[in-house]
């Protein structure tokens, strides 16, 4: 499996290159073309109770589509939902990243999902939820954002500090704390930061440079309330 | 062909995600052999050299570190093989660091395991608790908030309605409702607040009370009376609004939980900022009908006590009934009003007859007085 980005910027799409007989998994949903020897098959990644409790608990969708080049070589592009980059990761079977429940887009056959249970304070306060991805195995993992996408890279021991909404996807390698952006609890309720992560490296992490739940706020009030 | 790759290793120079290793536990150390990275050199590590904690996400990494300045390199374990050579082979002194971060893994997963169950307890009890006791737990926060809080609180939002309207500064309106106040008032024992009454040019039927005991009169109220008794007995009406805190409490409804938890710690310019930023709404508050029923009885009580005929106020209920079918915009969210007046008539019967005491001014004054400076609308 090959990977490319076209029109990267806010509206990319992905071009995947699959050899005969090779697969892909895909977000439910994001295949927006494909070459006709490209078969699509639905797969509950995990089975049936990883499906489940991934739909359950991360908000995911329930299944993964799985596109298969089953009568030959050939391409699928693939997108997703929200304006914003993607961003291409090359799995070594080390390496692996936890991504919140939004930012899978696609993955090779050997990327391994999981839904992972948070700590308390972090499910409770990250702003990711209770549960996230852990994503590892071999290939490349394909994620995207919303808005653009920028790398922090952390040393051993290297802090960085990041609005818990922003995030896309950390190394399982980084240690994270959430704390309050301001000194006092109201303070840091009302000053629009809330609550904020406190990376420490070694590791990378990815962030988005646009908040999705800000902008759904913002974007509501356009929107006419039927009676 | 490269072994597969077991670890990540960290450094100056090695990529921020971790050049992907392979490594192996022998008797005197580890041997490192990078999977693919050129910076990356094959290499031996003694384990007296180095020093071991646990590491990562969730504390479940054994993290070996080695070296000084620039030359320092760090090595996250995951591969639970390696791991268990590892412990195997290690000396005693890094053995012992091995288990106080092995321990450290075990703390970390009881205190999560811990955390969850008190958070389904907490929730379950958080859900008992709204489900019997939100009215409780907004009584118990009310009285919590100092006078001092209550009147920094209305008064900012009653200067900042003043500033907007026209208000009366003296002249008969003014008097009376002066004399009104000063009458209820005297006969609230222990009374803790000091009641400012405004009368604003409007000609709405309306008044309204804000926390702290500061209280508007339209002069269209005044209008619409057919005597100094049916204000009075709006105005006994909204001060008791004022003396049950009934403002702070939807205050504290509409503002939630984080009210609450400034209260308890105290957080005064917090609560205050947070109460600003309800603004006006402070004015407008939409009272329960169980606040507007304990306002009515409460206040036809005070307004026997001060001895102002209490009728007046049943009889401004009545009128409202019959000629606005009970919907006029000070009333449109309380109680019917026939119904209320209907309710006050039984009250007044089971009250000590007092005989009341006339006000000072005459109500056809005042009136005229407010036909002279209002414009017709």
């Amino acid at each position: 499996m090959k990977c490319e980005i076209l029109y990267p910027g806010a509206f990319p799409m992905v071009r995947v290159y699959l050899d005969a007989n090779e697969t892909v998994k895909a977000e439910s949903g994001a295949m927006v073309a494909a070459s006709p020897t490209i078969d699509i098959e639905s797969k509950m990644e995990g089975g049936f109770l990883g499906a489940l409790s991934r739909k359950m608990l991360s908000g995911e969708k329930f299944f993964f589509q799985t596109l298969r080049a089953s009568r030959g070589a050939g391409e699928v592009l693939l997108a997703p939902t929200v304006p914003g980059e993607i961003v291409l990761l090359e799995l070594d079977g080390v390496n692996e990243y936890m991504v919140q429940k939004d930012g899978f887009l696609a993955g090779a056959e050997g990327v391994k999902i999981e839904s992972k249970m948070q700590s308390l304070t972090r499910g409770l306060l990250g702003g990711e939820g209770f549960f996230i991805l852990k994503i590892g195995g071999l290939g490349q993992l394909v994620l995207n954002s919303f808005g653009a996408v920028h790398k922090i890279d952390l040393k051993p021991n290297e802090e960085y500090i990041v609005d818990n909404s922003h995030l896309v996807a950390w190394s399982s390698t980084t240690t994270y704390n959430i704390e309050k952006a301001s000194s006092g609890w109201i303070a840091s309720l009302t000053s629009g930061e809330g609550l904020v992560c406190r990376f420490r490296g070694p590791g990378v992490v990815y962030i988005q440079s646009r908040n999705p739940g800000s902008f759904g706020n913002w974007i509501r009030q356009f929107i006419p309330v039927s009676e | 062909m490269n072994p597969t790759p077991n670890a990540l290793c960290f450094g100056d120079g090695l990529p921020a995600s971790g050049a992907p290793c392979s490594v192996t536990v022998s008797a005197e150390g580890v041997t490192i052999v990078p999977t693919g990275n050129a910076e990356l050199a094959e290499e031996a590590v003694a384990f007296t050299a180095m020093s071991v904690e646990a590491g990562g996400l969730d504390h479940d990494q054994l993290v070996v570190s080695w070296g000084h300045g620039s030359a320092r390199r760090t090595l996250y374990l995951k591969d639970p093989a390696v791991i268990v050579a590892f412990r195997r082979t290690a000396p005693h002194e890094l053995t012992a660091h091995l288990e106080r971060a092995a321990q450290q893994v075990r703390r970390a997963r009881h205190s999560h395991r811990l955390l969850w169950g008190s958070l389904l307890g907490a929730l379950v009890g958080l859900g008992l608790m709204l489900w019997f006791g939100s009215d409780l737990i907004v009584e118990w926060a009310v009285a919590k908030i100092p006078i001092e809080w209550e009147r920094k609180l209305g008064e900012s939002v009653y200067q900042d309605f003043l500033s907007k309207e026209t208000v009366l500064k003296d002249g008969p309106a003014v008097s009376a409702v002066q004399e009104m106040t000063q009458r209820l008032a005297e006969k609230i024992p222990d009374n803790p607040y000091t009641f400012q009454v405004s009368v604003v040019q409007s000609p709405v039927v309306n008044a309204f009370a804000l926390p702290g005991g500061y209280v508007v009169v339209f002069t269209g109220l005044m209008n619409k009376a057919e005597s100094g008794e049916e204000v009075a007995g709006v105005l006994s009406h909204e001060l008791n609004h004022v003396l049950q805190r009934h403002g702070l409490e939807r205050m504290v409804k509409m503002l939630g939980l984080a009210a609450v938890v400034g209260i308890i710690v105290g957080d005064q310019q917090g609560v205050l900022g947070l109460a600003k930023q309800l603004g006006m709404e402070l004015a407008t508050l939409k009272f329960g009908r169980a606040q507007e029923t304990e306002a009515d009885l409460t206040g036809l009580r005070l307004l026997s006590d001060a001895g102002i005929a209490p009728d007046g106020m049943i009889r401004f209920f009545e009128r409202l009934s019959e000629k606005d079918g009970g919907r006029v915009e000070l009333f449109s969210t309380h109680p019917m009003s026939a119904a209320r007046a209907e309710r006050l008539k039984a009250e007044l019967a089971a009250l000590p007859k007092r005989m009341p005491n006339p006000f000072t001014f005459e109500w056809k004054q005042v009136q005229d007085s407010l036909a002279s400076s209002v414009p017709k609308t």
